[in-house]
């Protein structure tokens, strides 16, 4: 072992609580990263999924000019080729298609707008929660009687109806440009945990609302989600081209729920700023206790100086110093984080029905791990220590050994 | 002979004006090879200062040191570490062996930084340290010696690399009077022996006794410079 390592290591064992204070200050910086980026990614999947898969989808597909007004009058006229496309995907599991109009749902008691919703009731339940937020009567049967109305908890508050009560549901005729109304009797009733669906949306059938609405086979969109969840927010694959035509359009989340996107990136600018506080911390502890020990060896420093040492093999000394608390703290801190990450990802955090910047974390959110963790982040710490370990090893190689050993020779 | 140390007009100065401190002024001073030489004086004359000077861990204010012919103020910091390491050995009033290396280690530590192979290393240190009296405690921690012991490892240390001088700042002050004459004993022994050249600094009547020169200095000025027979 070479002459600075023994130096290095013994030095390291001298002032054990010191070290250990050390170790531990850079271990803790590593592991609260750990744990803030899995809660994070956690906190982002969560949201998204909520956001997504509790009725949107990951993706949908409307008429190019639909979304810009909500105007019924655009709708997909190519069902059957874009089901046929969305088939063809290997990347997407489900799809659902949707007709839907803003109307006026009517009880004995009041009125209200709200966005009809026609769905074919076993594709949807592929699709969306809806089926699994049923609190009270039955998920809509594509083979029961073309009156059954879905509404919010909210909404049956509003209207004050119950199971089996009739509702009036008025909509604009594309085809007569008339009013149509029929009545409905609501077949249950639905708690998605958001103000925005529950008391926004009703579901009927789709056959029934295409022939309200007087659009034919037509719908307005096709909701769909892929296999994998994660793939949803990449905008370059191709099945965004590929389910898209010259009058029709598939985005994304991302497009579609724009705010929510923005809200996903901050995290990571959330993620820095944690970071940096982190880090400042961390390389101010870290200065001090290379400091506090270079203070204390001064004499020593001036000894091995005047005996013929170069300056820089006490800087280098100092940074192998750094280096092997470093190390070791790394190690310490990677499986700190990922023992703390794993136990609260077992454990989970349940927000009950909080809304989080207006999505309703409908999961309970479970921190998780992934490969950066232990890749990127020990590295930031490493180059963090190491950069907190130049200017005391700067420092002490410029001690002038007469100052250091002031009273003696 | 070539003198292996002199010092030509050397002065060294601390603060300004009022505060002006003149630690060492215009000293000059020339020693031969092989002599065993005492800088004596009253504490605060500048016996330190021109030790620290002559050893070049010190830079004057002005005046030139010159060991072995070579001006020190013109080497550069590496130069002047390796001149040190290679032709200088320190020897300090407070032992200052480094406290996690064993007496052999601390021994073995400028060999080290000279590239000497280990065989070699081990075999000059369990040599030196034999010479010294710490035969079989070779692998003691410094704070496991006594004051004593402590400060013989310090001359092992400052001998082993076979240094062309030896620079000691009142080695004795630390120890008891029965074992500072018995280590200067020591030290004149290998002085003889080794023919290396010692200055060291003193202000005790009995280890001045030892020295074959004597220098005096008050005020940062030499004032007796006296050559006693051995």
């Amino acid at each position: 072992m070479g002459l600075t390592w023994k130096l290095a290591l013994r030095n390291i064992l001298r002032n054990k609580r010191r070290t250990f204070l050390t170790m531990l200050l850079i271990s803790m910086t590593l592991a609260i990263l750990i744990f803030t980026d899995g809660y994070m990614k956690a906190m982002a999947d969560v949201m998204i999924r909520s956001a997504t898969r509790l009725y949107p989808g990951d993706g949908q597909i409307h008429h190019v000019e639909y979304l810009a007004e909500r105007d019924g009058e655009k709708q997909i006229d190519d069902v059957a080729g874009h089901i046929a496309a969305l088939q063809s995907e290997d990347m997407i599991a489900s799809y659902s298609p949707r007709a839907l109009d803003f109307g006026m749902v009517s009880s004995t008691a009041n009125n209200l707008a709200v966005q009809v919703v026609g769905i074919d009731a076993d594709l949807e339940a592929s699709v969306s929660k809806l089926k699994l937020s049923i609190v009270d009567g039955e998920y809509l049967n594509n083979e029961g009687s073309d009156s059954q109305i879905l509404i919010g908890k909210a909404l049956a508050d509003l209207l004050e109806v119950d199971l089996g009560d009739r509702l009036v549901v008025s909509l604009n005729n594309y085809d007569s440009d008339e009013i149509d109304q029929r009545l409905f009797r609501v077949s249950g009733i639905f708690h998605m945990n958001s103000n925005f669906f529950d008391k926004g949306l009703v579901f009927i059938q789709l056959a029934k609302a295409q022939e309200m609405m007087g659009i034919g086979d037509n719908v307005h969109e096709i909701a769909f989600n892929f296999v994998d969840e994660g793939l949803s927010g990449d905008e370059s694959l191709p099945v965004w081209k590929n389910l898209s035509t010259d009058t029709t359009v598939a985005e994304g989340w991302t497009s579609l729920m724009a705010d929510l996107a923005s809200i996903i990136s901050m995290f990571d600018f959330s993620m820095f700023i944690v970071g940096g506080i982190l880090f400042v911390v961390a390389i101010l502890g870290v200065i001090n206790a290379m400091f506090m020990s270079i203070y204390e060896r001064t004499y020593e420093f001036g000894v091995i100086i005047a005996i013929g040492t170069r300056r820089m093999s006490v800087l280098t000394l100092i940074l192998v110093e750094g280096l092997v608390m470093c190390i070791g703290s790394l190690i310490i801190g990677a499986a700190l984080g990922a023992l703390i990450t794993v136990i609260i990802g077992n454990v989970g955090i349940d927000y009950g029905s909080m809304e989080f910047s207006g999505v309703a974390l409908a999961e309970v959110l479970r921190p998780e791990l992934r490969m950066l963790q232990f890749t990127d982040l020990p590295f930031a710490v490493f180059v963090m220590t190491m950069v907190a370990c130049v200017y005391p090893a700067i420092h002490a190689s410029r001690i002038i050994p007469a100052t250091a050993l002031h009273k003696s020779l | 002979m070539k003198p292996v140390i002199e010092t030509r007009n050397l002065s060294r100065h601390y603060g300004a004006g009022d505060t002006l401190v003149k630690a060492l002024d215009d000293v000059n001073i020339v020693i031969e090879p092989g002599e065993f030489t005492a800088i004596v004086g009253p504490s605060g004359s500048g016996k330190s200062t021109l030790l620290q000077l002559i050893g070049g861990l010190d830079i004057p204010n002005s005046g030139k040191v010159l060991l072995s012919d070579k001006e020190i103020s013109e080497m550069s910091g590496s130069e002047l570490s390796d001149f040190r390491r290679d032709h200088i050995g320190f020897i300090f009033q407070a032992y200052n062996l480094i406290p996690v290396l064993s007496a052999a280690e601390n021994c073995e530590y400028i060999m080290l930084l000279q590239g000497i192979p280990a065989a070699e290393r081990k075999e000059r240190v369990y040599k030196m340290l034999a010479e010294v009296g710490l035969e079989g405690r070779e692998t003691r921690l410094p704070n496991q010696l006594s004051g004593g012991q402590q400060q013989r490892v310090a001359v092992a240390r400052a001998m082993v690399s076979q240094p062309d001088i030896i620079l000691a700042d009142e080695p004795t002050a630390n120890l008891d009077s029965q074992t500072g004459m018995d280590l200067l004993d020591m030290m004149h022994d290998l002085n003889r022996h080794e023919g290396m050249t010692f200055v060291f600094s003193t202000h005790d009547p009995k280890i001045m006794e030892r020295a074959s020169r004597l220098i005096h200095i008050e005020d940062g000025r030499v004032i007796k410079d006296e050559r006693r027979e051995d």
